[in-house]
């Protein structure tokens, strides 16, 4: 893949940023910075591309292909432009026991792309993904950095209603389990501590 | 309390949270709107078990008290977290550094989370008793790359907490100097491993290490390091403040004070409820849990890598555990419990286990490279697709027995553990699958409205 030599550098007039990035790390562990740098660049450009790969191996001492070898190895990093709403499915058996197959499936015929693709609009891309870390408020999307939980049919035509006009809609927090306070089973009430959260809020 | 124990004999220890004696700790506030700042945590007693701990107490003090408390690591292996904090190499003047994993992949797993998107602070104040009680000069929190509310809170939290005079130097007056530095991981469930995840850290790919060295000795850049999980350095926070005794007065002879567990599938609610060690899972399931929505056949007892059982009696009665899952032939782990549903196709819903490991396989060890990176999820797709036989179930068998014990690091027992359990409680289901060329069980629509 060849790429225009003309590109503007990404960390030209972000020195002080990178300066506060290296410094967190002691000397012999400039390579550190690879990953904060890596997601630097991602979350501004959506992708990391092989020019700032070359950059950020000159800022921590190192070859393109080192830095290529970790950029390629995580999961969330991209190495292709991705879309500007990037949903992310998860996959893993706590969702998949809450329908994350059967919402992956409506997601492709919704938005005509499949696991890896971005729209031609540039305005979705999909990525099925592995536990986000979610299992109780099965199944999550998430899109760009946002969780959206216990996802059900409804929800998800709503969210990707907003997502079309260009809106990220504020996302329902949940937690479950010991913070649904609605739904706490009155045998348990004599546990509560003095100050303890429940009834409150 | 009603039942006075009669003098001199130590009182029953807690393990149930129905007894009137167990009080919620680590998992206090979070859910209360606003938790997450310093202000509200000062006002409910936050950083005085770190007051206590710098200014009250010396470092070996400190681990002794948490020796004494029983505390065994939460991440899963669960190792006695003062004795690893014993190992640390005496100080020499250069630096030394503790490492809180925050990098919670195991499917099944989601405490941490919460903690450091609700209550940061608890994990901040455990990293500095921890720190202090290890001499560490500085240290890392690696988080994983999708906590991002979690990742701003707890940075905020930093940030509030260096102001405020508990990180940076001198902190609360002492000759004690400390700070945290956060840093995102990026999708690799791998890093849960000790020494993959200082590999990350030291921007490298994430492959595991080999041991000896362990961290202790020579860690993060070659220098002595202790690796953490979020909620063994929360539960460090109350054994400061209430003691040893009281975190020993809660749970089994091997398992001490309180955890939290994790419940998902198909049950009424669904979440994380923190009870003391020992408690049993019918008490998590239908007590807490509510039961399940479904009529289950199996659970599985503490994340995806831990062997299933099948939905009986004598194993809905355990005590949730170390020894008593060891010696069933299986793990406590992260305590993340899964109920599967009879609905579910055995082979289907292992297939989505080993699909997860065969991603995350960091390709370093053939066995786990080829073996669970390639071969199983393989078998399982010929399986699924109504293409195998009974010889592929023993293959199946065979391959998953030569991947066992012979890689580099624990991910590829991981994953073989819970096939084998499946293959050992629900053998019928492979066999109907291979002989009929279509699963025993035809639901195929999960997601509700």
């Amino acid at each position: 893949m060849s790429e225009p030599t003309d590109i503007t550098p990404f960390f030209a007039d972000k020195q002080e940023f990178v300066a506060e990035v290296l410094s967190r790390y002691p000397d012999e562990g400039r390579r550190s910075a690879i990953m904060p740098l890596l997601w630097e660049v991602q979350r501004t450009e959506l992708y990391v591309s092989d020019s700032r790969v070359r950059e950020i191996a000159e800022i921590v001492d190192t070859t393109a292909t080192e830095v290529k070898g970790v950029l390629s190895f995580y999961s969330t990093y991209h190495e292709q432009p991705v879309g500007k709403f990037h949903v992310q499915i998860c996959s893993t058996l706590s969702c998949a026991l809450a329908g994350a197959d059967e919402m992956y499936d409506f997601l492709v015929e919704e938005l005509g792309i499949v696991h890896g693709e971005t729209s031609a609009d540039g305005h979705f891309s999909l990525q099925k993904v592995e536990c986000v870390g979610s299992c109780g408020t099965a199944p999550v999307l998430q899109v760009n950095d946002t969780y959206y939980e216990r996802v059900g049919r409804g929800r998800c035509q709503h969210l990707l209603d907003a997502l079309r006009q260009g809106e990220m809609p504020a996302p329902w927090r949940e937690r479950g389990g010991d913070t649904e306070g609605a739904e706490k089973p009155a045998a348990l009430d004599h546990t509560a501590a003095p100050g303890d959260r429940r009834g409150e809020g | 309390m009603s039942d006075q124990p009669t003098e001199g004999a130590k009182p029953a220890p807690i393990v149930s949270r129905h007894d009137p004696r167990y009080e919620v700790t680590m998992y206090r506030y979070v859910g209360v709107d606003g938790a997450h700042k310093l202000d509200f945590y000062r006002s409910h007693g936050g950083y005085e078990a770190a007051r206590k701990a710098l200014t009250e107490m010396t470092p070996a003090q400190v681990i002794d008290e948490v020796k004494a408390s029983g505390l065994r690591g939460r991440g899963g292996a669960g190792f006695p977290t003062g004795v690893k904090w014993s190992f640390m190499a005496p100080p020499d003047g250069k630096p030394r550094y503790l490492v809180c994993n925050a990098d919670e992949s195991e499917p099944g797993s989601f405490k941490d989370r919460y903690i450091m998107e609700d209550d940061p602070h608890q994990l901040i104040e455990g990293m500095i008793i921890a720190a202090y009680a290890m001499h560490a000069t500085s240290s890392f929190l690696y988080v994983r790359g999708e906590y991002y509310l979690g990742y701003e809170r707890t940075l905020a939290a930093i940030e509030e907490a260096r102001e405020a005079g508990f990180l940076g130097e001198n902190i609360l007056g002492t000759d004690f100097s400390f700070d945290i530095v956060m840093h995102r991981g990026a999708g690799a469930y791998i890093c849960g491993e000790e020494t993959a995840l200082m590999n990350s850290l030291e921007g490298l790919r994430a492959t595991p290490r080999l041991k000896p060295p362990f961290p202790a000795a020579a860690g993060m850049y070659g220098r002595p390091t202790t690796i953490n999980n979020v909620t063994t350095l929360t539960s460090v926070v109350h054994i400061i403040n209430k003691g040893a005794a009281w975190f020993e007065s809660m749970g089994t002879d091997d398992s001490k004070g309180t955890k939290l567990y994790q419940i998902s599938g198909p049950v009424k609610r669904t979440g994380v409820y923190e009870m003391p060690m020992g408690a049993s899972f019918r008490e998590l399931i239908y007590d807490f849990a509510g039961g399940p929505t479904m009529e289950p056949k199996a659970f599985i007892p503490g994340g995806s890598s831990t062997p299933m059982f099948p939905w009986e009696d004598r194993f809905l009665d355990m005590p949730m555990d170390y020894g008593t899952l060891a010696k069933n032939g299986s793990m406590l782990g992260t305590g993340g419990v899964i109920v599967i549903p009879r609905e579910k196709c055995i082979v289907n819903a292992l297939y989505n286990v080993v699909r997860f490991y065969s991603h995350e396989s960091c390709g370093k060890c053939t066995p786990c490279r080829e073996g669970v990176g390639h071969w199983l999820p393989r078998m399982y797709q010929k399986l699924l697709a109504g293409q195998g036989s009974l010889a592929d179930v023993e293959l199946l068998e065979s391959v998953a027995g030569n991947i066992r014990g012979n890689a580099f690091c624990p991910l590829a027992d991981a994953c073989i553990m819970p096939v084998q359990a499946s293959l050992k409680w629900f053998h019928e289901e492979y066999e109907y699958l291979a002989t009929n060329g279509k699963s025993k069980y035809a639901k195929n629509d999960w997601w509700q409205a």
